[in-house]
């Protein structure tokens, strides 16, 4: 990483800087600098404080004690995102895009420009055109942001950043949701704001992007400031360490082989739908089968599909060696057939209910008695749920929208449970969530295929992939393009067939 | 009923008219603008003018009569601008949804030089109405004041029931109070908005009920109104102590009086029916081919047991 | 991110003593129990048996068309069409017994008949309203607004602009459905009482009511859950055309008749009464007895403004309004937020 542009001239910091809501205290006398020119990484677990030092630094939140300093003057920010009108701008993990208009529409959102009394919209438009080129963007100013991928609605967002001539671009978490080639195109425009002396900080989980793009790194651990180092100091092993204040033990759970001869539970014949194309694949009793390739290469719809969420144009579904075909998600439960979407918040759950019809919804018949709801076997369910799966609320009358990722995809996978699935399909399952957590979400699945279960995982994060799965099937643009094995699970060869390289024979 | 001296002349004119089965020179087109039905009255107003419509434009062959109905005066007003610029009328008929803001949309139809009649509303304008037809809504609250005060023997407690609040309420009201006053022994316990509307006038007078102990008489103002009273007071079982006065003149209630029923000795007219009248007369100016113009008061008097079949008309929806 | 947001938290647990008195639930009970006793301040009157009976009776209407809209709303939709509905089904159902009368004598035989009527274009009406919008694929808010003005012209249409009256021998052996009791109790308040029974059952105990949180909290997660969003939604608007119907079955012995004006503006008072009781009109949580207590609240404003002269009638609906306002806002309970 090139040090040049880098100086010594602080530009935004927190010193002594405490927060507590009520009597939960989450951050303590932390101590904080962000330098001209440089990229920033602020890891640590979820809840280490991280996302609170940085709303604290975009004026989002107050501190209870300490001072933050801009521009070396001690200063109040004002809330609201008032900030904003200074240069700190704050792109949250849920980007805060306004769905229905335009890109224009959007950067300009509150400060649009006028002739007299009508917006001048050329001008805007040619504005947003030309920061769009500088990033190398391929969208339109007019393009509506529902249109638009997750990465591409991020670039909107750097965008309006850059119209605000930002000097502090604070990023929580932006490459959660991208693939490894958008989060490139992400890191090619952070560079270029860098360059031009934007100071940025930056949050992720991925530790190996941060050794990529971070110049320093700064570790939080239970509201604490750990440590802050130069990125070429610090081995992935080390910053790891560092978060979790403990040596990692092993990610990944013990794989148990399969029998060969263990019965084929789920087998697709030549399977056609709108986004995918001549799908074939063996699923095994006790199995955990991988499907990885790029964002959009058609995992998701191939399930989707087969569990009656899409329409399937041709091929055949058995089931257990019977020909099968699900038309609704009611028939696929009714079959054992349990599919756990990779979109928590819009598809998983009910963010405004409590845990326990969230928890029940799916298998909901199974709760009925005379008629009736079964009050008692809910709660006996919710109760078993919270156990097995490690479900970790302050509150039990928490709403699902209130609860940290991890316990969100726990809820979902108590969920799934709750219909005794003999197949299930879980996409993305450790997306956005800390270490910790991700380590019991692997021994979960391990156990569930260690019970019989058979498990299909679609991920897009290859370590846990090649981690957890028995056999892997890589897709490249809606078709299979090889299904690898035993020693052939490794990063190079998913990457070639899932970048097309390689097919299969 | 008061005629002017210029409509008498006229009317001979429609006598004559309807003995023969009269054409034209040329082709008229009249349009008349009335409320939506929304209440037992304007039903009656639009089940006159529809069976008038057929009745003249049979008699008339080149007449033709285009007939708009609207719920408010904005649509109303949007109904004259149609009236004149698509079916280019010789002359208004109008029944105002409210006589203020259809001023100035009616200038405009005498500007493109059609004849106006505007029926039972004034106008902030009058000079723009060549020819009025309407009931005397400060004689139905003086002639129902008139008469509690005689059946109640100058002494007792009287709720009223009123219309919905615009001008019409206001007169009738106004009227009927003047008129009460005079009578010292009456006391008004108090008075409500029933909206000229069967349903309100059950909710508002069980409510009566339930305050006052003793009513000896209920002014209900209009028909619909006295509906729901009726059935309200038959629910409390207190038929025996009060007496009720209805207004417009409404086939049940007609009939009510007419069978000598206790709790409705009488009814005072509204007739719908003047609808009927001012698309008669303003037909005649074709006829006549001279300009028609005046003003003809319909009056509100008093239906009583002795000449309530002179008002019955069984056959009416109204 | 990822973690709790601490503020919520911190909210919840610094309620304290506050957060024992759950106003969401307690909200609309406070407000009517507020309304008791200035309707008693204002006129003894107001709780004289009679009274209270006049305005338990009057409230089942919109509480019965109420219960049912509990069901359209929390499931996310909008039923306009509910007060058009009620006029046109009094108005065929009386079009229907006086028919029979003139074929039979008059007899309990007509009034069944009625009743079916009712039912069937109860049933009929609300699964045209649910058809079109999940179907259709039609926003609910336009599909019943059209339907609305579709029923409102029908009974105008077959009432000739004015009042369809009911033969008088047939209102005679209908008429106590309204003014009768039972056990001492009016007969509308005990079906009143039925159909908010069975509503909170169906609505807090099934399985359907639970399909209709999940729906009207989100679609998505709902149909990912193996519930059939089109078929439980149209089963929500058959069930409030079901209870219009049965509104109807008890309005129309009380004046025997129907006219233009039946019901009218009977849909915003039923929406309000669900509102004030608690139902979030943007879907996702609903409440039957909050409903009943909406319904009760709104049908006291009427009469306590009845029963006393000392607000000017012309201000009746600003009355109204601000006790509404203000008995949601009470309910929602965000004033005890600090800041």
């Amino acid at each position: 990483m090139s040090e040049g542009q880098t100086t010594t001239e602080v530009i935004l910091a927190a010193e002594g800087v405490s927060k507590s809501f009520g009597s939960v205290a989450v951050l303590f006398s932390v101590g904080f600098e962000l330098r001209k020119g440089e990229v920033h990484a602020l890891i640590g677990e979820n809840g280490a404080g991280k996302s609170t030092l940085m709303k604290i630094l975009s004026g989002l939140h107050q501190p209870t004690s300490g001072t933050v300093k801009f521009d070396g003057e001690k200063i109040d920010l004002p809330p609201f995102g008032q900030a904003e009108d200074l240069g700190i701008v704050l792109i949250h993990q849920e980007l805060n895009l306004a769905e229905q208009l335009t890109v224009e529409e959007n950067v300009f959102l509150g400060r649009e420009m006028v002739n007299g009394l009508l917006l001048n919209r050329k001008e805007m438009e040619q504005k947003v055109q030309l920061y769009l080129d500088e990033l190398g963007a391929d969208i339109s100013p007019r393009d509506r942001i529902c249109d638009l991928s997750i990465a591409e609605k991020q670039m909107v967002e750097i965008v309006k950043a850059m119209s605000r001539d930002a000097r502090v671009l604070i990023m929580d978490e932006p490459t959660a949701v991208l693939t490894d080639t958008e989060t490139q195109l992400l890191f090619n425009q952070i560079e270029k704001l860098k360059n031009k002396g934007v100071a940025i900080i930056f949050s992720s989980h991925k530790l190996s992007e941060i050794k990529q793009i971070a110049d320093r790194v700064t570790v939080m651990r239970d509201g604490q400031w750990i440590a802050t180092k130069h990125t070429e100091e610090l081995t992935l092993d080390a910053m790891a360490q560092l978060m979790v204040g403990r040596e990692l033990s092993k990610l990944y759970p013990p794989k148990n082989e399969v029998d060969v001869d263990a019965e084929v539970v789920l087998e697709v014949k030549n399977l056609y739908t709108d986004y995918v194309k001549n799908i074939s694949f063996q699923l095994r009793k006790g199995q955990i089968l991988g499907f990885s390739g790029l964002v959009g290469s058609g995992r998701t719809a191939v399930f989707e599909a087969i569990c009656g969420l899409a329409e399937i144009e041709s091929g055949e579904v058995w089931l257990h060696g019977k020909k099968t075909r699900l038309h609704s998600v009611a028939q696929a439960r009714d079959a054992g057939v349990a599919y756990l979407t990779k979109d928590r918040k819009e598809k998983g759950l009910l963010l405004n209910q409590k845990m326990q019809p969230n928890l029940t919804l799916l298998a909901l018949p199974n709760f009925v008695k005379n008629f009736l709801m079964d009050d008692k076997a809910e709660q006996r369910a919710t109760a078993r749920g919270i156990r097995r799966f490690d479900i970790r609320a302050r509150d039990p009358n928490i709403t699902a929208g209130d609860m940290s990722g991890g316990n969100q995809q726990k809820l979902l996978l108590a969920k799934i449970m709750e219909i005794n699935p003999e197949i299930v399909i879980i996409d993305e399952p450790t997306r956005g969530i800390d270490v910790g957590t991700k380590q019991q979400i692997y021994s979960f699945i391990a156990a569930l295929a260690a019970d019989g279960m058979s498990v299909v995982v679609i991920s897009s994060e290859m370590p846990e992939i090649i981690g957890i799965c028995h056999e892997v099937v890589v897709m490249y643009s809606g078709r299979i393009q090889g299904i690898l094995q035993g020693a052939e699970i490794n990063e190079s060869e998913i990457v070639r067939y899932a970048s097309g390289l390689r097919e299969a024979s | 009923m008061k005629f002017s001296t210029k409509l008498l002349g006229a009317v001979a004119g429609l006598a004559m008219a309807v003995s023969s089965g009269v054409a034209f020179a040329e082709t008229y087109t009249m349009g008349v603008s009335i409320p939506t039905a929304d209440h037992g009255w304007t039903g009656g107003v639009n089940y006159h003018a529809q069976v008038t419509k057929e009745r003249l434009e049979a008699l008339y062959q080149d007449l033709k009569i285009v007939l708009v109905t609207a719920a408010d005066p904005t649509s109303q007003a949007n109904d004259l601008e149609d009236l004149v610029s698509i079916h280019e009328i010789d002359a208004l008929v109008i029944l105002p949804t409210d006589g203020g803001p259809l001023t100035e949309p009616i200038r405009d139809v005498k500007a493109s030089g059609a004849t106006i009649t505007v029926v039972d509303r004034s106008l902030t304008d009058n000079s723009l109405v060549d020819i009025y037809v309407a009931g005397n809504n400060s004689e139905l609250g003086t002639t129902s004041a008139k008469y509690m005060a005689e059946h109640m023997n100058g002494t007792g407690n009287i709720v009223i029931l009123r219309g919905l609040p615009i001008s019409i309420d206001e007169e009738r009201f106004d009227a009927f109070m003047e008129e009460i006053n005079k009578s010292s022994g009456i006391t008004v316990l108090d008075n409500k908005h029933a909206n000229w509307n069967r349903d309100d006038g059950f909710i508002v007078m069980q409510d009566f009920l339930a305050r006052f102990p003793k009513i000896d008489g209920v002014w209900a103002q209009d028909d619909d109104i006295a509906l729901g009273v009726i059935e309200a007071v038959k629910e409390a079982g207190r038929e025996d102590e009060l007496f009720i006065v209805g207004g417009a003149g409404m086939k049940e209630m007609v009939k009510r009086v007419m069978d000598g029923d206790k709790l409705v000795p009488v009814d005072v007219l509204y007739p719908p029916a003047m609808i009927a009248t001012a698309m008669e007369i303003t037909a005649l100016q074709f006829v006549s081919g001279a300009p028609v113009e005046g003003t003809f008061i319909v009056g509100s008097p008093l239906i009583t047991q002795e000449n309530a079949a002179k008002y019955y008309f069984p056959d009416s929806l109204f | 991110m990822a973690e709790i947001d601490l503020n919520e938290v911190d909210k919840k647990s610094k309620k304290g003593m506050l957060s024992k008195l759950d106003f969401k639930t307690l909200g609309p009970f406070i407000a009517m129990i507020v309304l008791f006793i200035f309707g008693y301040l204002i006129n003894d009157a107001f709780i004289n048996s009679g009274n209270l009976s006049n305005i338990l009776t009057r409230s089942s209407f919109i509480g019965i068309i109420a219960v049912g809209a509990t069901f359209v709303i929390t499931a996310g939709g909008i039923d306009l069409s509910v007060g058009s509905m009620a006029a046109f089904i009094s108005g065929i159902m009386i079009l229907v017994m006086n028919e029979l009368k003139t074929v039979m004598e008059p007899g309990l035989t007509i009034i069944f008949a009625g009743v079916a009527i009712s039912v069937v274009l109860g049933i009929a009406a609300g699964f045209i309203n649910g058809f079109l919008t999940t179907k259709g694929k039609i926003e609910a808010f336009i599909v019943t607004l059209g339907s609305m003005g579709i029923y409102r012209s029908l009974v105008t249409y077959s009432a000739d602009g004015g009042t369809i009256s009911l033969d008088r021998e047939v209102r005679a052996i209908y008429r106590p459905v309204y003014y009768e009791d039972l056990f001492g109790i009016p007969i509308p308040v005990l079906v009143f009482v039925a159909v908010a029974i069975i509503g909170y059952i169906l609505l807090n105990k099934t399985v359907f009511g639970r399909h209709c949180f999940a729906i009207g909290s989100n679609e998505n997660v709902a149909k990912y859950s193996a519930v059939n969003v089109d078929i439980t939604r149209i089963k929500t608007y058959i069930l409030q055309g079901i209870c219009v119907s049965i509104a109807t079955i008890i309005y129309v012995p009380r004046l025997g008749s129907a006219s233009a004006q039946t019901g009218t503006l009977w849909e915003l008072e039923a929406i309000a009464a669900v509102i004030i009781g608690g139902t979030m009109l943007k879907g996702g949580y609903g409440r039957i007895w909050g409903t009943v207590m909406g319904a009760l609240i709104l049908t006291m404003i009427g009469n306590i403004l009845n029963l006393t002269d000392l607000i000017s009638n012309y201000l009746n609906g600003a009355v109204q309004g601000v006790i509404i306002v203000v008995a949601v806002y009470l309910q929602r309970g965000d004033w005890k937020k600090k800041k």
